[in-house]
């Protein structure tokens, strides 16, 4: 699997837990993103568009152009995923649970 | 002043297939003007509902470069692999100009084999030598456009002129050398009459020459023909969603001077 940054990781799970919950264009994407953190994750910049186009390379959105004249592109999630989701947010929170463990003097090595 | 669309210094400087710019024009682009219409329902004044939609979602800086990795064409992917550690270290740069320069090295070999021949006269050698360095430049310049259109993905019109100036240049030296090496033997055997006199063999391989001379221009010239019309429809294809892109922009400008030129009425109506 590629080696991603956890920053990158965290920014699709983000993109794809706010699809999970329907299709969205771009600008739904990042303002619900926000909305749904409290604003304590925020896209600027763009830095949204990197991971749609590759979430959407690797086949886990699927992204569809829509109206003639000024088109606008619509995501939704696909199966491959929901399972990415599920799988990832599994993850993070294994590793977030092992973070805050050994910031907190907690963790039992 | 003329105000210029955000994206538009992103279209100018992100280096993308014409196609993957135009995408990503249209794309941010609705989703700017949605973004700004959903701020402006929540109370922001025009102007900051726009300048917000800009900054959240406008490429800039590494994202750009980003962009630029995921839509490179698969070659130009596999030669930056690890992203930006190959862009640093020049290594994809220094592929790529071994990739030219190789091919202008087997250029100039098959211009070799085919041109220089032993027993030519001082002249008509530097002649010879001389289109096997425009046949080897042809292969070049072909290899470079090659290069930008599938390693780099992006041959911008004013390159594309470039190129192609560059390439009319050889294909016509290529000829008018052929021309002259042909001229240049019957010349030889002309002001040699004696030579002429005492063989027709020997008139029959100054024609052979003067022939090969020719002939080698011609198949050089044809070369560089054929090798731009191979890129031709891709070049098309690109000029094509290029005059898309202007008139994208275009249109965004129209609909800015008209927008300027109600307000502008509305307010020396004294209308809010």
């Amino acid at each position: 699997m590629t080696q991603i940054t956890l920053s990158k990781r965290i920014n699709e799970l983000l993109v794809l837990a706010v699809l999970d919950s329907g299709p969205a264009h771009g600008y739904q994407i990042a303002l619900s993103v926000e909305e749904r953190t409290a604003g304590a994750f925020s896209f600027q910049h763009g830095t949204l568009y990197p991971i749609l186009h590759r979430l959407e390379a690797e086949g886990r959105v699927r992204g569809e152009w829509h109206g003639r004249g000024r088109r606008r592109k619509t995501y939704e999630i696909t199966e491959a995923g929901r399972a990415e989701l599920t799988s990832g947010a599994a993850e993070l929170e294994r590793q977030f649970r092992a973070l805050l463990g050994l910031l907190r003097g907690t963790h039992a090595a | 002043m003329r105000r210029e669309h955000p994206l538009a210094r992103v279209e100018r400087e992100v280096k993308l297939a014409p196609h993957h710019r135009l995408d990503l024009v249209r794309e941010v682009d609705a989703d700017v003007r949605a973004m700004q219409a959903e701020m402006e329902r929540r109370g922001y004044s025009p102007a900051e509902a726009r300048r917000e939609a800009i900054r959240r979602l406008v490429p800039a800086g590494e994202v750009v470069e980003q962009l630029e990795d995921r839509h490179a064409p698969g070659l130009g992917r596999w030669l930056r692999t690890d992203g930006r550690s190959l862009q640093a270290d020049g290594r994809a740069d220094r592929v790529t100009r071994l990739g030219v320069g190789g091919a202008a090295m087997l250029g100039g070999a098959v211009g070799i084999v085919a041109t220089v021949r032993p027993g030519l006269s001082g002249t008509a050698m530097a002649l010879s030598w001389a289109l096997v360095i425009v046949f080897a430049l042809l292969v070049a310049n072909l290899a470079r456009v090659a290069v930008q259109l599938w390693v780099r993905g992006d041959l911008r019109a004013r390159q594309r002129r470039l190129f192609w100036a560059r390439h009319a240049g050889l294909i016509v030296a290529a000829v008018a050398l052929g021309a002259v090496g042909a001229a240049w033997e019957g010349y030889q055997v002309l002001t040699n009459t004696g030579q002429v006199d005492s063989s027709a063999l020997l008139a029959w391989e100054t024609a052979g020459t003067m022939a090969h001379f020719a002939a080698t221009g011609l198949a050089a010239a044809i070369f560089g023909l054929f090798g731009w019309l191979s890129v031709s429809p891709r070049l098309i294809a690109d000029q094509e969603i290029e005059r898309r892109i202007t008139e994208f922009f275009a249109q965004d400008r129209a609909r800015l001077t008209l927008n300027i030129s109600a307000s502008s009425i509305h307010e020396s109506k004294g209308e809010p």
